[in-house]
């Protein structure tokens, strides 16, 4: 833990789901000698690959939490996060993509780019991530690393350039060419740990030197010393082209390509090198805090270690001794017997056992430096959380965390689960900030709510695994939401003497639709229409009032409230008067504003064979979707079209026996939109009989 | 209202026949330019003309992915927005896509019955029947052939359309006799319009090199900031 900060790299590892990027983190955990056996990721020896430490994720194939490892290569300290390739569980892949300094971008080199790959790339994008990209399954029938690069340059915008030429493909993918060093690299021994150095094959020595001169032109362009080598024809060292292309990298504005089969121990030594020399250090990464106590300015912390200590709360996960929090430190040092400020909740936490993490096993360590990754214990914080210096009020900067657009109703079978079931949900809530769970006060019912059914699943799922907690699941409901499209004034008189002190209060204004936020109150009153320490009761009253819609009953959102008259009574007036006055005003105003229901539209890709196309997109219209386009790539295709969430229920086993299992898609969430006068019928009608049997 | 309003005052409205049309059913229109001059820029408003007229507009491309066609819609509507003071752009936009559906197709991989192929499996279904239809980046060489532009107008006629197609022209190239450039000479007999985008001082002008009635009369321009057609 006491590397100097060049030799550090914090790298994630993302993809699609199925290219292989588990069997990728347990080829590297073996090379680097973490584990000593090499396991299936499906688990065919019962043992499962070591990254995947939740019961779930073996059985499943696919990788929900990331776990990050530490390993050692090349004399580099390596922390890597394995983030989730599902699209519904993307805060993961966003908050591992907040940590981390750069990536590997794994692509199938069957499949190519897919649309999960063009969500995970767009998270990079968004946090700066600088990558690499490793074609994998290089084995497989169908294989062509070409066509992937480029894909790479048309579908994802990058400067992808091929680092390697692979020697055979298919059953016949025997190595690779190294187009810096010109060597062949052969993979050799039982797990490909032996690399056998040679001369490249005659057959494709001119290929090799037609690439080693794209790659040289390309790198030329971060570096005018490679630049005037390249043009004056001088001899050119493997190490000024790859410091050339790490400028590049480092940028963003080149993606170097690596190929290989992970699965048959190909490439996966020559990809972690590329890691540790064109990957950047945490000290070549801009990281800013807000300061709380200057309106939260923006600070750009140092990465050094002498400097008070910055760190944040990235992921939790349950161990078997209680909590078990990662962190990342920015900047200082986090030591056993520290004290620190959880900037959020301004709680003071001591710093006891910190470890550092192999998947599910560890090792204790006794400090981690700025730029590193760690785990910490009993610490009571949410992920998210910053542990700063008690001289600093810094916070990371907050994490775009989407509304939830889906519910569930959760009943326990026993009391034995009920108890087990709210540990469950309270570790859920706290690791997953997209995850939320509350009790309906008229059904009594557990409901949780998330970004899609699957997300829903796997967590009911993992509450039955892990806490024991056997539940009964109902409908999933979606957050549909109410709204007004019109202007409507209000002058509403709330007013009672019967018996005891009266109520008095007066509030005119009007309510209108507002397209930048959920609610805003503005007070014009002039004069003290209505006394000043009223106003407050007011906005209480209209915001209470948003709860419910006088329509459906669903929350009310986009409202602009305006108040500008009033009255008062010197003896009746009260906050309660004012705020029940707030009440009826809303209601009053509320009908006559027009109010309409909204629904949760999806994003939804499919990547389906051409001959399925037009079912595929008859599927879609049966759904009340739009469909945007359809993009013809070879033998497959992609529609992307938008969905209302409400018709995509059950929407995977449709496609699957529609498309005899080839087709795929992927959902999130991409606005709110108006649902149609017919649909607000069928929903107005459910809702009466569901009011009606509730009544019987 | 809002869509009545944008149409009476759309500058394409003064070359369109009484019905809104450019071109006649089953018929072929080409735009000419060089490279970044406007091509798409104006395919996409032709198409918005169509699609604010209550028509299904088909966009086909030959090379952009969805993503980056759906951009181009975007921008130009969102300068038509600004240009027009319409405030809310957002629900007319909601309320014309489904009239919009772009396919795409790797330029190896697009043929005439292919396209044939896939339209007739929209209407069969009917998820969506085009009444005008937009070819962005057909290659008009030498391995274009005549009776590819023949099969177009064919099933530009089967689905009650026409087709607008863009035609990439170069600089050093000299026009043929006829003042045409060479890319559509050999087709010219085959189509109904032909528009070329040419820069000229502070715009880019529209001159039509082939046309019949009000086109050919009428003075239009591009403003290249905003790549909106100007009167």
């Amino acid at each position: 833990m006491s590397k100097e900060l060049s030799k550090v790299r914090n790298i994630g590892i993302s993809a699609h789901i199925d290219s292989g990027k588990t069997t990728l983190t347990e080829r590297i955990l073996f090379y680097t000698n973490k584990i000593h056996a090499i396991h299936d990721v499906k688990g065919k020896d019962g043992v499962g690959a070591v990254m995947d430490s939740m019961e779930l994720e073996k059985e499943r194939g696919i990788t929900i939490a990331s776990a990050a490892t530490f390993c050692e290569w090349n004399d580099h300290a390596i922390n890597i996060i394995d983030t989730p390739g599902h699209v519904d569980f993307t805060i993961e892949v966003e908050r591992s993509l907040r940590v981390l300094d750069g990536a590997i971008l794994v692509l199938c080199s069957v499949g190519g780019v897919q649309s999960q790959s063009i969500t995970v790339d767009q998270q990079m994008k968004r946090y700066k991530v600088p990558c690499i990209a490793f074609v994998n399954k290089c084995d497989r029938s169908g294989a062509n690393p070409e066509r992937v690069v480029s894909q790479l340059k048309e579908k994802l915008g990058h400067n992808a350039i091929a680092m390697q030429l692979p020697i055979g493909l298919e059953a016949a993918h025997e190595g690779v060419v190294d187009l810096v060093t010109m060597e062949a690299l052969y993979f050799d021994g039982e797990n490909g740990e032996i690399i056998r150095r040679e001369e490249i094959p005659a057959e494709l020595q001119e290929k090799a030197e037609e690439r080693r001169e794209e790659l040289i032109e390309m790198a030329s362009n971060y570096c005018d010393d490679l630049a005037e080598a390249f043009l004056e024809e001088q001899e050119i060292s493997p190490d000024m082209i790859l410091q050339a292309m790490r400028k590049g990298v480092l940028k963003r504005e080149v993606t170097p390509v690596y190929i290989g089969s992970a699965y048959k121990n190909k490439g996966v030594q020559p990809l972690m090198d590329a890691a540790t020399q064109l990957l950047p250090d945490p000290s070549e990464v801009t990281n800013i805090a807000l300061d709380l106590d200057r309106d939260e300015a923006e600070v750009v912390l140092s990465s050094s270690s002498e400097d008070p200590t910055v760190a944040l709360a990235f992921k939790l996960e349950d161990g078997q001794y209680g909590q078990l929090t990662y962190i990342r430190v920015y900047q200082g040092v986090l030591a056993k017997g520290d004290t620190l400020i959880n900037t959020r909740s301004g709680k003071k936490i001591k710093i006891g056992r910190l470890v550092q993490m192999h998947s599910n096993q560890m090792e204790d360590i006794n400090e981690i430096s700025a730029g590193y990754i760690g785990a910490l214990f009993g610490i009571d914080c949410a992920s998210g959380d910053t542990f700063a210096d008690p001289k600093l009020n810094y916070s990371m900067t907050s994490m775009f965390v989407p509304n939830p657009v889906i519910s569930l109703a959760l009943v326990p079978k026993d009391n034995k689960s009920q108890i087990n079931m709210s540990k469950a949900l309270n570790r859920f809530s706290k690791e997953d900030p997209t995850f939320r769970t509350y009790v309906d006060e008229e059904t009594n019912e557990t409901i949780i709510e998330g970004m899609g059914e699957l997300h829903l699943e796997v967590y009911v799922e993992r509450m039955q695994r892990e806490y024991n907690a056997e539940v009964n699941t109902g409908q999933p409901r979606v957050a549909y939401r109410e709204t007004i499209t019109k202007r409507a004034d209000f002058n509403y008189t709330h007013k009672k003497q019967t018996g005891g002190s009266g109520q008095y209060g007066r509030v005119a204004g009007y309510i209108e639709p507002f397209a930048d936020g959920e609610f805003e109150f503005i007070n014009k009153i002039t004069g003290g229409a209505i006394p000043t320490q009223f106003i407050s009761s007011c906005e209480k009253g209209f915001k209470a009032s948003l709860a419910k819609g006088a329509l459906m009953e669903f929350p009310v959102t986009g409202i602009r409230v305006e108040i500008n008259d009033g009255a008062s009574h010197a003896v009746d007036s009260s906050e309660m008067a004012f705020q029940a006055a707030a009440r009826g005003a809303f209601i009053d105003a509320y009908k006559r504003a027009k109010p309409v229901i909204h629904e949760p539209i999806m994003k939804v890709v499919i990547e389906t064979p051409t001959e399925f196309q037009g079912t595929v997109m008859g599927t879609i219209n049966q759904r009340r979707g739009t469909i945007l386009g359809a993009q013809e790539e070879g033998p497959m295709c992609v529609v992307e079209c938008q969905v209302p969430l409400a018709e995509m229920f059950g929407y995977s086993t449709v496609l699957r026996s529609s498309t005899q299992g080839k087709a795929q898609f992927t959902m999130e969430f991409a606005n709110y939109k108006q649902v149609p006068q017919s649909i607000t019928e069928e929903l107005q009608k459910k809702r009466d009989e569901e009011a009606k049997k509730g009544a019987a | 209202m809002l869509k009545k309003d944008l149409m009476m005052r759309n500058p394409l409205r003064a070359v369109s026949d009484a019905n809104g049309y450019i071109l006649p059913e089953g018929g072929l229109g080409a735009v000419v330019a060089r490279a970044g001059v406007g091509k798409t820029a104006l395919l996409v408003q032709l198409s918005l003309n169509s699609l604010l007229k209550g028509d299904n507009a088909l966009h086909i491309s030959l090379g952009d992915p969805v993503r980056k066609v759906s951009l181009w819609y975007r921008e130009v509507f969102n300068n038509i927005g600004t240009h027009y003071k319409i405030d809310k752009i957002d629900d007319l936009w909601n309320e014309l896509l489904p009239q919009r559906f772009i396919m795409t197709f790797n330029i190896d991989g697009f043929s005439v019955p292919r396209l044939d192929e896939r339209l007739t499996e929209l209407a069969d279904q009917d998820i969506f029947h085009p009444q005008m239809i937009l070819i962005d980046g057909l290659p008009f060489n030498e391995q274009l052939k005549r009776t590819d532009l023949h099969a177009l107008k064919d099933l530009s006629e089967k689905f009650n359309s026409h087709i607008w197609f863009t035609v990439r022209s170069h600089r050093h190239e000299e026009p043929d006799a006829e003042g045409l450039p060479i890319q559509i000479s050999e087709y010219a007999d085959l189509l109904d319009v032909a528009i070329k985008l040419e820069p000229e001082d502070n715009e880019i002008r529209l001159n039509v090199l082939k046309g019949s009635g009000s086109i050919s009369t009428q003075d239009l321009s591009l403003d290249p900031a905003t790549m909106l057609i100007k009167e």
